[in-house]
């Protein structure tokens, strides 16, 4: 009973990291209309942004967010201007491909600077467990959690409650009619495919700490996120919330229940992604 | 000929097709017409076969097809002609129209596909067009083209989705020619049209579709005299 | 096709040629860019239906753990025909639930497929996990040559295949799904079976060259065989060479093996770096490829 406790927690708090980076994802296929494959890479720039900041500069992770965030939107805005606008009207596969090969061509050349080890950013409270109600778990993942959910609610102001936001979901509902309205959908696309890199950024900084930060750490996040918006349907930034907690749960109890478990887990969100996609390919024929 | 029994189509809450039934006849031109939205073109989509009716049945010279995929309509002589031109847009016309004729009848040897080709680019005047990219056509050759690409693939019934649209009116006067001399080869033809003097002029009867249903079935000349009919285009055409 | 023919001559006569002390060097290159030639022509035969695979890394090393655990037992050819028919099995499978999805979703499936098939062979015992499992050479290390001309034959087999698809009416076929499919449909070209006719001979020949791979680094891990870098490679080449080419894959695949031999000496790990870049730029720059650029120049030939 406590096991299957701690199995449901441990899979809640991963679900806020998980739907912290989809929405990201969700944001640039809904807004921008591109399958960014490269989305794990701004996360992984996030990551590398915090390890250095931690070890020359000694800033605590939680100071590196903002400069984590603002490198990330750089080069999130900075891929959009040179390679997205250019195909924004090629056919799709151009664009994912295009995406693909700046994710391969990051990956490899965080490779060549920073070798393939594995960093740790480990300040002090890094071990630290936060009892609550009975049971204990990490205060880093705890913390994650929290302010996963606090950027994620402020996500949800900023497109709901602003008249940005309001700009952003109009241009998201139709790609033609807010150029017609006057809203420059160029900038909007710049804003969501930037702030949609912010996003990757920040949870990068969470994982420096949780895991580690590695060239190829990146590239496993954006097939978890694919996971995710996929069983949310493409583009549906609502269904990111439920559907990461469904793929953290599940690799939970993988790893908690399957014998020689560990290995495994890499596996769940293949699973999902499988049933999602067969499901709605058998269903939208 | 083909013998569609309560077909329905949903879309969520919406039916966009509900329950129409009527009968083609061997050699015929049969004209489905109505205001637009009235369900024509999922009508269309419903009987080619890219959505699968959530009701009724569709039986095509006497075989129930109701469950069959697009290819194997196709194969039991079933031809369409798009609304929305959707050439092969790197292939020179006479490969887009290779297709139909080499995967229009299963087994087709080449020497015969080609041979069809060569025929159907004399009937419909594309023969001069025949290596050029389609990506490099004007709207009419596009039109031409999706008729020709239809044609290709040997058809028993041949359905035509506003392939007038868009057309001058000499223009269309030449298509309504072509489509005449279509019918006289034998082929049974099934056409949306909002283009009522072509109405007219080909149709030997019309069905009148409205919010999804058939509202009336006649002749040109019974249909257009019909209350509920005028009622409906007058209705919302303003 | 007479480059693709004038090409493979020259790799018969590659070991006869008098390059002194380089020939190991030039031979072991050469080898592995036939391998990789070999890997892009199959990449394309799926491409031409429209699909983009990123499974063919896992193809690839599904022949090659295949090829390596059955040499032993039945032989080098058969060896390698089992590794074939097992990659080709596997793009059955996945095919079936698969091969109905368009676009970014079929991609995003073949990705999460070669994921797992990676988890897969770490997980399992008889692969030897994540330490890896060595590799006999082929015909038990008679035949100095023998890997060598393997490669040549695998090149061969996919070059051939490559170029009698593009001369069947199974080309007309596959262009007419991959640019309208619901066209092609109702003109009557059965789809499903098309694509799964593509699927099963991309993966056959990808599986091939994987086996003939192993053999070639008398080594496998998990790591290597079903890397990404493999998938990378297997669609880099095309499209910077030329797709839906015979003499596209084929060239690229040389040049770019060449490249990145020259690389892999200088810097080691990160060389994929350049495939990314070739690709962003290919996309951006050369949307028909080297082959496609070169005919233009030439007058403008419709391929």
């Amino acid at each position: 009973m406590e096991i299957l406790l701690q199995t449901l927690i441990n899979g809640l708090l991963a679900a806020g990291v998980y739907a912290l980076v989809a929405s990201g994802l969700a944001l640039a296929v809904g807004v921008v209309g591109i399958v960014n494959f490269a989305h794990g890479e701004f996360l992984m720039i996030g990551a590398f942004v915090s390890y250095f900041l931690f070890t020359a500069q000694g800033l605590d992770p939680l100071i590196s967010l903002g400069a984590a965030a603002l490198a990330a939107f750089a080069v999130g805005a900075i891929s959009y201007y040179g390679l997205i606008r250019p195909v924004l009207a090629a056919p799709e596969l151009n664009q994912m491909l295009l995406t693909f090969g700046l994710s391969i061509a990051l990956q490899n050349l965080a490779l060549l600077l920073f070798g393939a080890d594995t960093r740790v950013v480990s300040p002090p409270y890094q071990g630290s467990t936060v009892s609550l109600l009975g049971l204990s778990f990490g205060l880093v993942p705890f913390a994650s959690f929290v302010l996963s959910v606090a950027l994620l609610s402020g996500l949800y102001w900023f497109l709901g409650r602003t008249r940005l936001g309001f700009a952003v979901r109009a241009v998201a509902q139709n790609r033609l009619a807010p150029g017609l309205l006057g809203i420059e959908t160029q900038r909007v696309y710049l804003l969501a495919f930037g702030l949609s890199a912010a996003l990757a950024g920040v949870a990068g900084v969470m994982l420096s700490v949780m895991l580690y930060a590695s060239p190829t750490i990146g590239f496993a996040y954006t097939l978890k996120a694919f996971a995710i918006i996929v069983m949310a349907g493409l583009g549906n930034l609502r269904g990111v919330i439920p559907a990461a907690v469904v793929l953290a749960m599940a690799e939970a109890f993988v790893s908690t229940y399957v014998p020689g478990g560990g290995g495994w887990v890499e596996a769940v969100f293949f699973l999902v992604i499988f049933v999602s996609l067969t499901y709605r390919s058998w269903r939208f024929r | 000929m083909l013998k569609l029994n309560r077909l329905t189509k949903r879309f969520g809450g919406l039916v966009a097709v509900n329950e129409v039934s009527f009968e083609v006849r061997q050699g015929e031109i049969f004209a489905v017409i109505g205001p637009n939205g009235a369900g024509k073109s999922t009508l269309l989509n419903l009987i080619s076969g890219l959505f699968a009716p959530d009701l009724g049945t569709l039986e095509l010279l006497g075989k129930d097809l109701t469950q069959s995929p697009p290819e194997v309509r196709a194969w039991h002589g079933l031809g369409r002609a798009f609304q929305i031109v959707q050439p092969f847009a790197e292939m020179s016309v006479r490969e887009n129209l290779l297709v139909g004729a080499l995967f229009g009848k299963p087994g087709t040897p080449m020497s015969k596909a080609k041979a069809v080709v060569e025929e159907v680019l004399e009937l419909t005047g594309l023969a001069p067009k025949a290596d050029t990219p389609a990506h490099e056509l004007t709207l009419l050759e596009d039109k031409r083209l999706e008729l020709a690409r239809a044609l290709c693939t040997q058809p028993r019934l041949l359905l035509l989705d506003e392939v007038m649209a868009g057309l001058r009116p000499a223009e269309a006067m030449e298509a309504v020619e072509l489509i005449k001399k279509i019918r006289a080869s034998g082929v049974t033809v099934l056409f949306i049209e909002h283009l009522m003097p072509v109405v007219r002029a080909l149709a030997d009867r019309v069905v009148v579709m409205d919010y999804g249903q058939v509202i009336a079935e006649g002749t040109y000349a019974e249909v257009a005299a019909n209350p509920r009919v005028r009622e409906a285009y007058l209705g919302r055409s303003a | 096709m007479i480059l693709a023919g004038v090409l493979l001559l020259f790799a018969l006569i590659l070991p006869a040629l008098p390059l002194g002390s380089w020939q190991p060097f030039a031979l072991d290159t050469a080898q592995f860019a036939f391998l990789l030639s070999g890997l892009a022509l199959s990449w394309d035969l799926l491409a031409r239906t429209g699909q983009l695979s990123l499974a063919h890394g896992a193809f690839f090393g599904l022949g090659a753990y295949t090829a390596a655990l059955a040499a032993p037992a039945l032989g080098t050819l058969p060896a390698l025909l089992a590794g074939g028919v097992v990659a080709a099995a596997g793009s059955f499978l996945l095919g079936l639930a698969t091969l109905r999805l368009h676009g970014m979703y079929f991609a995003i499936a073949t990705l999460a497929f070669s994921e797992v098939m990676r988890t897969f062979v770490l997980k399992a015992g008889f692969t030897g996990g994540s330490i890896g499992m060595i590799v006999a050479p082929p015909f038990d290390g008679r035949f100095p040559l023998g890997g060598y001309y393997l490669a040549v034959t695998v090149l061969g087999l996919c070059v051939l295949t490559s170029y009698l698809v593009s001369r069947s009416r199974l080309s007309y076929a596959m262009a007419a799904i991959r640019q309208g499919e619901a066209v092609a449909r109702v003109l009557g070209v059965p789809v499903v079976r098309v694509k799964l006719v593509a699927f099963l001979l991309s993966s056959a020949l990808a599986g091939l060259a994987g086996g003939v791979y192993g053999m070639k680094t008398l080594f496998l891990s998990p790591y290597d065989a079903f890397s990404l870098g493999r998938a990378v490679e297997a669609l880099v080449i095309p499209i910077f060479g030329g797709l839906y080419t015979t003499t596209g894959p084929l060239v690229g695949g040389l040049l770019l093996v060449g490249l990145e031999t020259w690389l892999r000496l200088r810097i080691g790990e990160g060389y994929l770096v350049v495939y990314g870049v070739l690709l962003i730029l290919a996309i951006l720059f050369l949307p028909r490829g080297l082959v496609g650029w070169f005919s233009r120049r030439r007058g403008g030939r419709h391929a």
